[in-house]
């Protein structure tokens, strides 16, 4: 007589269900999966907001004329207000971009001093200050007509600010995290408590217990994408290339990105029974990845030596493609070496976890 | 008396690399007894115990419960007996009426009324409680409330009592007697003697991996006596933990 094992269904949604509930009452979970990446969109969404600032030196008594209102009408430029000796000092130490001494007894004068050190900066003040005198001039000698006449055409580009680079970046890191450091410390605390064990003694399969936990942590990331999406839409105006498709896709992504580190964290909670030895491990696999995989900053502006190894990191997979589908608008066919290089990731990961994973 | 085998354990042995937990054991449990394995820490009560509740396996041997085969078909007597580990834990964010509908689940049955569960074990003040805010005899009691969840007419409990006080011991001792009373058939481990004698209607004596005697607590204490033994000491009508027990009373303590 053949039997056949007990249907696994309801073992499976009891294991998912019951260790999200527990997850989310864990303070190391909520913080690290929620708070941090929270704090991190937070901090950095106030980073600038606008394009080129530029400020500018007037002392208090040269704040008058035509020169200085139009001067201090144009929104990029910040007036700085001081003395001529302190306003030198802070141009010396870089502090402001440049002085501007406006002879305000006679229109005819207007000076401006600039640091060697900025030419960047310089130049941008040059070319702001130049303008509004050539247009002061070319009213007061009432020229309505001038031969040349410069005009500039703007096209309607996207806004692109720091927070749409930043955003899928920290979604990527949350995800990474979640999966590896939660999923290792959770096994390994299972097991260490013997929770597992008291578990194994019930009609519950070993593939049951690992597939519910991995339906917890789906949850919690889907979560954290949500709430990182959501934050940075609503309060710092984060752009979606294609509205409500960008965010379906950056979920889909998302599952692949877990399904992708999840065989890390199995591979982490194999190498050892002990949290302690976790710790480091987990962060080894995490944080050089975090510093330089595109999470602050374009792994483009890293050394070209380092770009293409860089570029093979799991994170570096994520990242690229989840900017590819948030910046550059995207879908799914044109992630295909992104979506092969998390692939091969996912296959080293799960061989290594199942050499490595012991349930006791 | 019921007699018919409902646990039959035939030359089971386990090696550990060069260690030999268990030796070439033999014995049988009947339907509706209470069987008690005793022995020193070592002896391999509890590697025995583990295998027959499927959680380890085998080096040699055959044993059948209920019976089916272990070997052949684990999962279903994973689902007939109920199991109480030495040590085993609990999800530490979860609240016990949680924990009662989690092993619900995974025994794939519906509870109605976890809260119920609780009162019978004395437990219904901490439905709300974490297991790791729980006392050591509301632990063990908390733990036997999920090995019964399921209505198992096989029960494993491993060192039930170690380690709880004589109030929380003499109150675990009746809640076996009442699963007992139930017609349930009961295998403990234990190193105390009296709570063998007290609770066993049979028991074997495990010594480094083998069983040395196999008998009803009088038989094997007349067979004792029959050899001549005396015991040293006139025999008092009443023990220490009798003055113990009537000082501080039977009374539950930390419910």
């Amino acid at each position: 007589m053949k039997r056949k094992s007990p249907s696994q269904i309801k073992p499976l949604l009891t294991i998912a269900y019951y260790s999200l509930r527990a997850q989310l009452r864990n303070k190391a979970t909520v913080f690290f999966g929620f708070a941090f990446p929270i704090m991190f969109i937070g901090v950095f969404g106030l980073f600038g907001s606008s394009g080129v600032s530029i400020s500018v030196g007037i002392s208090a008594e040269d704040q008058t004329g035509p020169v200085y209102q139009v001067i201090s009408s144009i929104e990029s430029v910040k007036i700085v207000t001081k003395t001529d000796n302190e306003l030198r000092e802070d141009l010396t130490s870089g502090q402001i971009d440049g002085i501007l001494l406006l002879d305000s007894a006679n229109n005819g004068q207007v000076q401006a001093v600039i640091s060697q050190a900025n030419q960047e900066k310089s130049s941008a003040v040059i070319s702001i200050i130049s303008g509004v005198v050539d247009k002061l001039n070319l009213e007061i000698t009432g020229i309505k007509d001038p031969p040349i006449k410069f005009d500039v055409q703007e096209i309607s580009g996207r806004d692109f600010k720091f927070i749409d680079f930043f955003l899928p970046g920290i979604i990527g890191f949350a995800l990474l995290s979640t999966a590896v450091t939660n999923t290792a410390f959770g096994l390994v605390f299972l097991k260490k408590t013997l929770v597992l064990k008291r578990i194994f003694a019930t009609p519950t399969k070993g593939a049951t217990i690992l597939l519910g936990q991995s339906l917890a942590r789906l949850v919690i990331v889907l979560a954290q994408t949500l709430i990182i999406l959501g934050m940075g839409i609503f309060v710092f105006d984060f752009n979606l290339v294609n509205g409500f498709t960008t965010v379906l896709n950056v979920f889909i992504l998302s599952v692949i990105g877990l399904l992708a580190f999840l065989g890390f964290g199995l591979f982490v909670a194999g190498l050892s029974n002990d949290e302690n030895t976790i710790a480091p491990v987990a962060q080894l696999m995490i944080l050089p990845q975090f510093l330089v995989a595109g999470t602050f900053f374009p792994i483009e502006s890293l050394p070209s030596w380092a770009q293409p190894v860089v570029n093979l990191l799991p994170l570096a997979f994520f990242n690229n493609a989840i900017r590819k589908i948030t910046i550059d608008g995207f879908g799914f066919e044109h992630l295909l070496p992104q979506l092969l290089g998390l692939a091969i990731w996912a296959a080293i990961a799960y061989l290594a976890a199942a050499k490595t994973f012991k349930w006791e | 008396m019921p007699s018919q085998p409902i646990i039959l354990v035939q030359n089971l042995t386990k090696k550990y690399q060069e260690t030999t937990a268990v030796d070439n054991i033999s014995f049988e449990v009947k339907s509706g007894e209470i069987f008690g394995l005793l022995g020193p820490n070592g002896a391999g009560k509890t590697t025995t115990l583990e295998i027959i509740e499927t959680l380890r396996e085998s080096t040699s041997g055959k044993i059948t419960v209920d019976g089916i085969d272990i070997f052949e078909h684990p999962w279903d007597v994973k689902s007939r007996i109920g199991v109480q580990l030495q040590s085993a834990g609990f999800y530490p964010d979860l609240n016990l009426i949680e924990l009662l509908k989690m092993f619900a689940g995974l025994y794939q049955i519906n509870i109605k009324n976890p809260a119920e569960i609780l009162k019978k074990f004395s437990l219904e003040d901490k439905r709300k409680s974490f297991w790791n805010k729980l006392s050591g005899g509301q632990k063990q009691r908390f733990s036997l409330a999920t090995t019964l969840i399921h209505n198992p007419k096989i029960i494993f409990l491993d060192e039930p009592t170690t380690g709880l006080d004589p109030q929380a011991r003499a109150n675990l001792w009746d809640e076996i007697s009442k699963m007992h009373s139930e017609g349930r058939t009961i295998v403990l481990t234990t190193h105390y003697m009296e709570e063998a004698e007290k609770l066993c209607d049979r028991v074997a004596i495990m010594d480094k991996g083998k069983i040395i005697k196999t008998g009803t607590p009088h038989q094997l204490i007349d067979d004792l006596l029959d050899s001549g033994f005396k015991k040293p000491q006139e025999v008092k009508q009443a023990d220490l933990e009798d003055v113990f027990l009537s000082l501080t009373g039977r009374n539950l303590r930390e419910r």
